[in-house]
């Protein structure tokens, strides 16, 4: 099976538009603008599903829908802002638990009534959902168990962000459907030209991502002797446009590449202030006496980003048996989109669409995370995955040679 | 105790690298890219090179092959993070003697050195 930018553009399309339904269906009961911030399809390894939520509590309600495509969909938000919610649509209501619950379930039902309803429409075929159910848990905990995905290792999932004008309300929506007729549906919307790409690939490179993550953080822990996992490795498909709202507002120390070969593109390598302070001062022979991030923990951050973007990206020159070079890294100490956006707007040069591929390590000894995104040229990334060798897929590592 | 010249983009790798050798070799200089590896090179004439791969102005690879040129007998070590196998390719090629990928340990870098220079 295949699919084509096309058809993926066809399906984020479908998304973004339902989630934009549902959030029209909870202006009219709430009075409340709100727009949808962003819409992403990923192919993502089944363990990482919802990694992004963090630690935090969540509440909200659960669906099942079944015909054209069968899976699980939820709406949640964060716990704390339930009281925030619930006062929009019924004054008073927040003291009354029961009564709280109960609004919860209505809003979600309506909003994801048209968010199905809107899939439904475009497919012209018929889906039925499964009444409301409230759920509540922490984290990824809350998300749907996984789909049916039969033998493979990753689900296609869809993921909205809806953020309330002004407030510090947003609402999540994940759409899980299963593997094989999702798959089925989107290679039937693909155009069978040449630009089209194997669904397996994608999966395929999904997992030398994942590899090239574990390289990394293998990586870090060798020089700084920081205890680290990979955590995440998810390939997106979103328009140009969308690409930085991928980012939050939070301050990154990094380093940005720019890499060239099949594919070409930039790699960003980016930690959190607190994170970046705490790896550069394990690489330093002698302890630091300043407070704070100072340029010798950035000359630390520059080498150990460029020992991180080499190990990330030399399984893929590896397993593709092509060269990726990249130029010496850039160190960039600013805002998530800020960092991002001169990027995307450079490749905005020559296409309308990006596969955004994300990395995340963290680990439990010290306040530690760090995040790998990449940002292919997508007709080049196209080219590469039409050469991969399925079957060298595990060969990341290079021969003996010296 | 041989002479060695350390070429390295990164203030860091140099320092670190330094700190390595130091104790059983002489650095005979430090330089930020491949022009001036080569410069350093026709001056000092080293008994070694620890060579990173990726620097500005002029790669590691290039500057190898020109060192190579000029002195067939000169040693060089690729001492890079880069782990892809046509890199390494390449990198013999140019007349590389070793190759160290980052991150590394120093009782790696000593048996790489060990193997190129024997004491």
């Amino acid at each position: 099976m295949k699919v084509d930018v096309k058809s993926l553009d066809t399906f984020n399309q479908l998304a973004h538009e339902g989630a934009q339904e549902a959030t029209r269906s909870m202006a009219q009961m709430t009075g409340i603008d709100a727009a949808v911030d962003v819409t992403r399809i990923s192919l993502i390894d089944r363990a990482d599903v919802g990694e992004e939520l963090g630690s935090g509590e969540f509440v909200g309600v659960q669906f099942g829908f079944e015909g054209a495509l069968s899976g699980e969909t939820v709406l949640i938000f964060e716990d704390d802002q339930t009281t925030e919610i619930v006062e929009a649509l019924m004054p008073g209501a927040s003291d009354d638990e029961n009564m709280a619950q109960s609004a919860i379930q209505e809003i979600g039902n309506i909003m994801m009534s048209g968010f199905i309803d809107g899939w439904a429409e475009h497919l012209e075929a018929r889906i039925d959902h499964t009444p409301p159910g409230y759920i509540e848990g922490t984290s990824e905990a809350i998300l749907p168990d996984d789909p049916d995905v039969g033998d493979h290792d990753e689900v296609f999932v869809f993921r909205s962000e809806i953020q309330w004008e002004g407030e510090s309300v947003t609402f999540f929506i994940y759409m899980l459907p299963e593997y094989e007729p999702m798959a089925q549906l989107m290679s039937e919307y693909a155009e069978t030209g040449e630009d089209a790409i194997p669904i397996e690939k994608l999966a395929v490179f999904n997992k030398m991502t994942r590899q090239g993550t574990e390289k990394a953080a293998e990586n870090v822990q060798q020089m700084s002797g920081i205890e680290t996992e990979a955590e995440v490795s998810q390939i997106s498909f979103v328009p140009i446009e969308d690409v930085p709202k991928q980012f939050d507002e939070k301050l990154y120390v990094g380093t940005v590449v720019e890499f060239t070969g099949v594919p070409s593109g930039f790699l960003l390598v980016l930690f959190d202030e607190a994170s970046a302070v705490t790896v550069a001062e394990a690489l330093m022979p002698v302890e630091m006496e300043s407070e704070g991030l100072t340029e010798q923990h950035k000359m630390a951050i520059e080498e150990l980003g460029n020992i991180m973007t080499s190990g990330f990206v030399d399984g893929w020159a590896n397993v593709l048996q092509q060269t990726v070079e990249h130029t010496p890294p850039t160190v960039v100490h600013d805002m998530g989109q800020s960092i991002i956006d001169p990027l995307a707007a450079q490749l905005g040069q020559f296409q309308r669409h990006a596969f955004v591929i994300d990395s995340q390590m963290k680990t439990d000894e010290v306040a530690f995370q760090s995040e790998i995104h990449a940002l292919p040229n997508e007709q080049e990334l196209r080219e590469a995955l039409e050469t991969l060798d399925v079957d060298r897929a595990d060969q990341t590592e290079a021969d003996h040679i010296f | 105790m041989a002479e060695v010249l350390i070429a390295d983009d990164s203030e860091f790798m140099r320092n670190l690298l330094r700190e390595i050798l130091e104790e059983n070799h002489t650095i005979v200089g430090e330089v930020e890219n491949g022009v001036e590896a080569v410069e350093v090179f026709k001056e000092q004439q080293p008994d070694l090179v620890m060579m990173d791969i990726v620097m500005p102005i002029r790669d590691g690879i290039e500057a190898t092959d020109e060192i190579k040129n000029t002195d067939p007998s000169a040693n060089v070590i690729m001492c890079t993070s880069v782990g892809q196998e046509e890199k390494m390719k390449e990198a013999v090629k140019a007349g590389a003697d070793g190759y160290i990928t980052k991150p590394f340990q120093k009782p790696s870098v000593m048996e790489a050195i060990q193997d190129v220079v024997p004491s």
